[in-house]
């Protein structure tokens, strides 16, 4: 039996969830490095969902749709390159784990917003930051506000908000769930091919923020909402940067 | 007499849910930190279950699970990998060294109770 068989033959024994069929062929193509624009266009455009994201990353300054400048997936990818499918295709496992988690370990339901429809957050928040190294290079940026942080780490800790103050606990939650969410997609771009590391998760509270995409880097913000929660995301990715 | 579970993962908080799902079993549920703390442990202990995490500072759970292995004392512990880890090279590397199951995070409680119970004897507490 070759390597692919025997981990179906795991993946079933285990009983681990299919990954998602539109993220792990983009990455594929990516990873290739040699791939059609057409055939990730192809990919993109079957997927409303991608496809939307894409068109909000390669306009990164548009308030709305009214005020794309660049309209079809195609152009999309013939200005911003592979950064942008690479960065989309990771966000996909990213946004998929975090909804995940927050069902499966809070009950509760993320619903994933348009970032720029969705009040930023001001003063000092909750920072939490993993970087990935090797034939990708990157970070993630998850950010909640301090109060978000306390009643979620309750939640999961099974505690009552009020009475958790010991930030290091609020810090240690906000960091498992980034490393999960990073775990998750880290498997997905080794799967592809794309080999990398993760740093360990960096947590602070911070009152000044700004993620913005290095040279040649591409860049997308995610915001999801449940209740009071509010969570925002950001991924920053350079394909072949790395090793 | 009661089950002892070995819990290696470097984040307090999943070594904190996973004290608090044998909670209700008759259960003695031991921790550390990272791998080398976990071998030692093990070695202390001698548990009957152990539960690990792969990317841990020190040590991670693919280079304590290959020494577990080798050891003698130790090689015939069953392990579960706790992990947000499950891409292919990893599993397949972790499932060669030997282990029972793989739980891949996030994860439900009651789910690493099922994955628990078909290894090792989970007997409720009495009711207080």
């Amino acid at each position: 039996m070759n390597d692919g068989a025997n981990y179906q033959e795991l993946s079933r024994r285990y009983g681990f969830a299919p990954k998602p069929e539109s993220a792990s062929r983009l990455t594929q193509l990516v990873a290739r490095q040699d791939a059609d624009l057409d055939e990730i266009a192809k990919v993109i455009d079957k997927d409303p969902s991608l496809r939307a994201r894409l068109l909000r990353v390669a306009n990164p300054d548009a308030e709305n749709e009214a005020e794309y400048a660049i309209e079809t997936v195609e152009d999309a990818l013939m200005r911003n390159g592979m950064g942008c499918v690479l960065v989309l295709a990771m966000s996909t496992p990213l946004s998929q784990a975090l909804v995940k988690t927050f069902q499966t370990m809070l009950s509760l339901k993320l619903e994933s917003v348009d970032p720029r429809a969705v009040t930023p957050l001001t003063g000092e928040h909750l920072l939490c930051t993993i970087g990935f190294s090797g034939k990708v290079v990157g970070h993630v940026f998850l950010r909640m506000s301090i109060d978000a942080g306390r009643s979620i780490a309750a939640g999961i800790i099974g505690a009552n908000a009020e009475e958790l103050n010991d930030p290091n606990e609020i810090r240690d939650v906000a960091g498992e769930l980034l490393n999960i969410m990073t775990g998750n997609f880290k498997s997905n771009l080794c799967d592809a091919g794309l080999e990398c590391k993760l740093s360990p998760p960096d947590v602070r509270s911070t009152g000044d923020f700004s993620a913005s995409a290095s040279r040649g880097s591409s860049i997308e913000h995610m915001a999801f909402r449940s209740g009071g929660i509010q969570l925002f995301v950001d991924v920053t990715a350079n394909p072949w940067s790395g090793d | 007499m009661a089950t002892k579970i070995l819990s290696v993962d470097d984040s307090r908080t999943i070594r904190m849910i996973v004290g608090r799902t044998f909670k209700p079993y008759e259960c003695q549920v031991c921790e550390a930190g990272n791998g080398e703390e976990g071998l030692a442990a093990a070695a202390r202990e001698k548990p009957d279950l152990i539960i690990l995490d792969v990317t841990m500072p020190v040590m991670d759970g693919v280079t304590m699970l290959s020494k577990l292995k080798e050891d003698p004392e130790l090689k015939t512990i069953p392990v579960i990998m706790l992990t947000a880890e499950s891409g292919r090279e990893n599993v397949l590397q972790i499932a060669k060294l030997g282990v029972r199951d793989y739980l891949v995070k996030p994860f439900k409680e009651d789910q690493l109770i099922e994955k628990a119970g078909r290894i090792v004897p989970l007997a409720k507490r009495p009711a207080a």
